[in-house]
């Protein structure tokens, strides 16, 4: 009976209540800041919303390291390089023996005492 | 130094080894797979675009042409010989240096007159295109030699003809 009087009674469970959240708030140790704390703060700010600064030019040579260690991007430019320089030697060597070929022509029908 | 910077510098010289070595392989296989059947004739052959049966017939001409070529080429030398001596020791061209310079000379122009028509020869048994293109080609090779030094020391010391 008693305790239902108390439950039904709304001042009676607003003053209850600012009391347990003052005693909340009182048992609440806070810890110190460390020293310059703000400061750092505002630094860590001013650094993450400055695009292009000291950490910029790192970003993008991560990158271009991370895509180099892709295998699938690393074989493809082995593949390549190798293609290219058999082709640019195969068609140098082809170059050398059609001059070698001139130059042994060339001395057998006209010696060179007579160039 | 940064590990991105190591890397890349590292995947550099790697693709530059990778692109260096197959070049310097394929030259070398290439250059040892054709330089296998080594003929004096070969170039011949590529260059015009020969069948068999022409290069038949040059080879025969060819083999006709060497031995006279050596022949006049030891005339020469003989001769070059001759010269060097008649004017070994002195400091001035006396007749019989001259008359040796004069053989000299005859001796190469009749060469290169007998050089000259063995092209036409071998021109006239390939095809009439190919043939052009070989006997100008024999022509630059042979006789071009001397056009261009003459050109170039005409350029070099600054004569000028005035007619």
């Amino acid at each position: 009976m008693n305790k239902e009087n108390i439950n039904s009674d709304p001042g009676f469970a607003n003053a209850s209540d600012a009391r347990l959240s003052a005693l909340l708030r009182e048992s609440r140790v806070s810890p110190a800041l460390p020293p310059r704390f703000q400061e750092g703060v505002w630094r860590r700010i001013e650094e993450a919303t400055a695009p292009g600064k000291s950490t910029g030019g790192i970003t993008w040579l991560d990158a271009l390291a991370a895509l180099v260690l892709r295998p699938r991007f690393a074989l493809a430019t082995a593949t390549v390089l190798m293609v290219a320089g058999a082709l640019l030697g195969v068609r140098e060597g082809n170059q050398m023996v059609k001059q070698d070929a001139q130059a042994r022509y060339l001395a057998a029908v006209a010696p060179h005492s007579l160039r | 130094m940064n590990r991105s910077l190591v890397i890349l510098l590292g995947a550099l010289v790697l693709c530059a080894a990778l692109l260096g070595g197959s070049y310097a392989v394929s030259r070398r296989v290439c250059q040892n797979c054709m330089s296998k059947s080594a003929s004096d004739l070969d170039w011949l052959q590529q260059e015009f675009h020969l069948s068999d049966a022409e290069l038949a017939r040059i080879q025969k001409l060819h083999e006709g042409y060497l031995p006279k070529c050596a022949e006049m080429c030891a005339k020469i030398a003989a001769k070059k010989s001759e010269l060097e001596t008649a004017l070994g020791g002195t400091t001035n061209v006396n007749p019989v240096a001259q008359q040796k310079l004069a053989e000299f000379a005859a001796l190469r122009a009749q060469c290169q007159a007998q050089m000259l028509q063995h092209f036409t020869e071998v021109s006239q048994t390939m095809p009439p295109e190919q043939g052009r293109r070989y006997l100008a080609e024999m022509q630059r090779l042979t006789l071009g030699f001397h056009e261009q030094t003459e050109q170039s020391m005409s350029g070099s010391t600054g004569h000028e003809h005035h007619h």
